[in-house]
């Protein structure tokens, strides 16, 4: 139900009165999204942001989506009349006007229960009502949208994310990579009785390589997902303490504590750091945990099960040939920027959290063709500074509209220039054996070389 | 104090990593906590030369020197920022200080050649390159600096001896790969020095200067080519007016002589190795050699043609305009030549993606 003009006109007075009063600006903006008065509404929230930035309600507002132009969403069923809602010249200006209790909730006709303080409300609150209830009022966040941003989400977990238990399933686009992840890795692994019977052993471990910010540590952890396993991950941070104190007694520990949490996957990011080729190294405790690696390896080929040795590094062709032998990490696999369903995802996933509207996903995924994940993100925020930047121009807040991440997508240049000048000279001279023929077509696709 | 060490521990280890960014971004909270800490300030210098900070990294040495009067890492590491700066003759002082400081050290005596083969002093780096090689006869960067003086001082035997034996202390020494491929390059064997810095690129791919050599040398062959022909069709243009033959014979001839070109080309080309040759194939595609191609050969073939078609009696009228025609598209497809190669030119490498020897320690 639309509120009276006559509500809204006391309301803003009331707000003209007092600017700093945030329950009443919350209250006026949901009243003003409720009568379709969106530029107002988010004005005020935006005011409300300033005095307050990590209002959870006001962020709710803005950033909840309403459905594609033209769909009306039932009137809901239970919506906080703006009676109810309203502060009483009793209440604390801190305590929320909006985030009380559903009408329909059983504490409403009990008016002796303890008023719950406000992190309480905002817990019971329920925000997907609060959603349906303003739908109608925002535009979409993508345009190609049909009233759901889940699934995208969902999808978009493919980067950045940082959470455990993902799956291959979590990670977007990237079909190649999966099907020979699949063959090389998972297939084998996940058939014990068909590994047996063709006498193929788990020996050896896997090697991801690819331009930076493209997803590599993200693939490893779905591996692990994927086999159930426990990760352990070994950071370029980590491995520079290692050397910092006794590398071969460190790395001989990490190795212990993979093999004590079978089934475990070992991940170590940057291996470029730690297996360098022992020629470029004049550090001698450098080149000792290179030897203690290639003996943790081969350890763990010949008395270990259960430990799976992944690694991430951009440049394979710094990693000591040494440890690229057979039983040690002789298989590779090619991580490459983001295809078109991945660079979607990853927009949707840095924009999820910010004010959007009418984001052409599509469109974005094509122009940023060559663009890393990280460089997505950067575009991403690039955008938001845009128009966090003409919104404090203006004086009053505004979405994050397609226009703003294309004048980002101008701007900001694609970061993997240098890797791929490298890799072209991996592809023309050093490619013996044929250990970067992925990489070569994929070169050759893209007419690199 | 134990923190201190460990930190620097750990920021040594990153620079030896080529890790410069992250280098400098904990050296800089280092030497925030410990201003007086001369090994912070050397390392936080070595940092910001990695990173190509010469400025800022002359500024950090300089600080290290002042709390340290005696060390000779931060004259070494100043010497070396200056050089990238172009402040040759400060380097050179620098240098000489470092020396003066630790005259046993031979890692001076290589910062005092390398700054005195930039100040143009080859004489001087030739002196220090020997005393570094007496100090230490096992070390492939002296023995790769002594190349390139002797390169610098014309002698081409003694710089390839050199390089050769840098090469047998360290076969993966890509800088000295690449001093041979110069190398061959003066003694104008093209395919030869092409082989030498494949090899170079080969072993350090991340080394972008390897590939550029190659580049260069192929555009220096394409423009090279273009002279030939162009002398030659310049010699042509003169046949109708003077031997007045028919434009059968005269047409034939320009035919031949662009055959000829191709031919000498192609038979180059197949000399290369087989990286080589996809290189080739791969500037002749783009777009300013295309263009520089097609504007020799365009310009020529008009000239052919106006010298062919015309009346003999408007020969000697035509004629100027047809060498003027001829020498423009020469001139112009070498200008579109020149500024493809302008980015790069058939330079050294120190062989690694990190400072020379004498910024380290």
């Amino acid at each position: 139900m639309e509120p009276e003009p006559a509500v809204l006109e006391s309301l803003r007075n009331a707000v003209a009165a007092m600017p700093d009063d945030v329950p009443l600006r919350l209250h006026l903006a949901e009243l003003l999204l409720r009568a379709g008065q969106r530029d107002e509404a988010v004005r005020h929230l935006g005011a409300v942001l300033q005095r307050d930035p990590g209002n959870a309600q006001a962020l709710g507002m803005l950033t909840a989506p309403a459905p594609a132009a033209g769909q009306h969403p039932p009137a809901p069923a239970a919506s906080v009349s703006p009676e109810r809602s309203a502060p009483s010249a009793d209440t604390p200006a801190s305590s929320p006007a909006v985030p009380d209790a559903p009408a329909a909730s059983p504490s409403d006709g009990d008016d002796d229960d303890p008023v719950p303080a406000a992190d309480d409300l905002a817990g019971e609150y329920d925000w997907s009502q609060a959603e349906n209830e303003l739908s109608d009022v925002l535009p979409a966040m993508f345009v190609d949208d049909a009233g759901s941003t889940s699934a995208g989400i969902e999808e978009a977990r493919a980067y950045d994310a940082e959470r455990a238990g993902i799956t291959l399933a979590d990670v977007a686009g990237l079909t190649e990579v999966k099907q020979r992840l699949e063959a090389a890795f998972l297939a084998p692994m996940r058939n014990p009785e068909l590994r047996k019977l063709y006498g193929k052993s788990l020996r050896g471990g896997l090697l991801l390589y690819g331009p930076p910010g493209c997803g590599k540590t993200f693939v490893a952890r779905a591996v692990a997902g994927e086999i159930g396993a426990r990760f352990i991950t070994v950071s370029f941070a980590d491995l520079i303490d290692m050397f910092v104190g006794r590398s071969e007694r460190n790395i001989h520990e990490l190795f212990q504590v993979a093999r004590r949490n079978a089934p475990c996957v070992l991940f170590l990011d940057e291996v470029d750091a730690i297996g360098q080729k022992r020629s470029q190294l004049r550090n001698t405790p450098m080149r000792s945990a290179v030897n203690q690696l290639l003996l943790e390896l081969d350890d763990v080929a010949n008395d270990n099960t259960g430990v799976f040795v992944l690694a991430a590094t951009n440049h394979p062709w710094d990693v000591d040939s040494a440890l690229r032998r057979p039983g040690r990490f002789d298989r590779t696999l090619l991580v490459l920027p983001p295809d078109g369903p991945a660079r979607e995802a990853v927009f949707r996933y840095h924009l999820r959290e910010r004010p959007v509207g009418g984001i052409d996903l599509a469109k974005l995924s094509k122009i940023t063709d060559g663009y890393s994940g990280a460089d997505i993100a950067h575009i991403c925020e690039s955008a938001a500074e845009r128009a966090l930047l003409d919104s404090v121009r203006r004086g009053e807040p505004r979405l994050i509209g397609q226009a703003d991440l294309e004048a980002s997508v101008a701007e900001v240049k694609p970061s993997l220039g240098t890797w791929f000048d490298t890799a072209r000279n991996v592809a023309l001279f050093a490619n013996e054996g044929g250990a970067y023929d992925d990489l070569v077509a994929y070169l050759r696709k893209r007419r690199l070389i | 104090m134990t923190e201190l060490r460990q930190e620097l521990a750990r920021a040594a280890t990153m620079l030896d990593l080529g890790r410069y960014d992250e280098a400098s971004g904990l050296l800089a909270r280092v030497v925030a906590a410990e201003p007086g800490s001369s090994r912070a300030w050397c390392l936080f210098a070595r940092a910001h030369l990695g990173a190509d900070r010469y400025q800022e990294a002359v500024e950090a040495a300089n600080r290290a020197a002042t709390l340290e009067p005696t060390e000779e890492w931060p004259h070494r590491l100043a010497s070396n920022a200056l050089m990238h700066l172009g402040s040759h003759a400060e380097a050179l002082r620098a240098a000489s200080e470092s020396r003066r400081l630790a005259p046993a050290y031979w890692q001076t005596h290589v910062c005092v050649a390398q700054a005195a083969l930039a100040a143009s002093q080859p004489t001087q780096a030739a002196a220090a390159a020997a005393e570094a090689r007496r100090l230490a006869p096992n070390e492939p960067d002296v023995h790769f600096l002594s190349g390139k003086v002797a390169l610098a001082r014309g002698d081409l035997e003694g710089a390839r001896e050199h390089q050769e034996r840098a090469l047998a202390l360290d076969p993966a020494h890509s800088g000295a790969m690449n001093e041979l491929g110069r190398i061959r390059l003066r003694r104008h064997d093209t395919a030869g020095a092409i082989r030498h810095f494949i090899s170079a690129a080969r072993a350090t791919p991340g080394e972008h200067i390897y590939s550029r050599n190659i580049d260069v040398v192929i555009l220096r062959t394409v423009s090279r080519m273009i002279y030939v022909f162009v002398l030659i069709a310049l010699l042509l243009l003169w046949v109708p007016p003077v031997a007045h033959l028919d434009n059968f014979p005269f047409v034939l001839g320009f035919g031949l002589l662009a055959l000829g070109m191709l031919a000498a080309f192609a038979v180059m080309v197949l000399r290369l190795p087989r990286e080589a040759r996809r290189l080739v194939r791969r500037t002749l595609r783009t777009r300013r050699v295309a263009t520089a191609l097609a504007v020799a050969i365009g310009g020529v073939a008009v000239a052919f043609a106006a010298v062919a078609f015309v009346p003999a009696d408007e020969l000697p009228q035509t004629l100027p305009v047809a060498i003027i025609i001829t020498i423009g598209a020469r001139m112009t497809a070498t200008a579109r030549l020149r500024s493809t190669a302008a980015r790069t030119h058939a330079g050294g490498g120190a062989g690694r993606n990190q400072p020379g020897p004498s910024a380290r320690r």
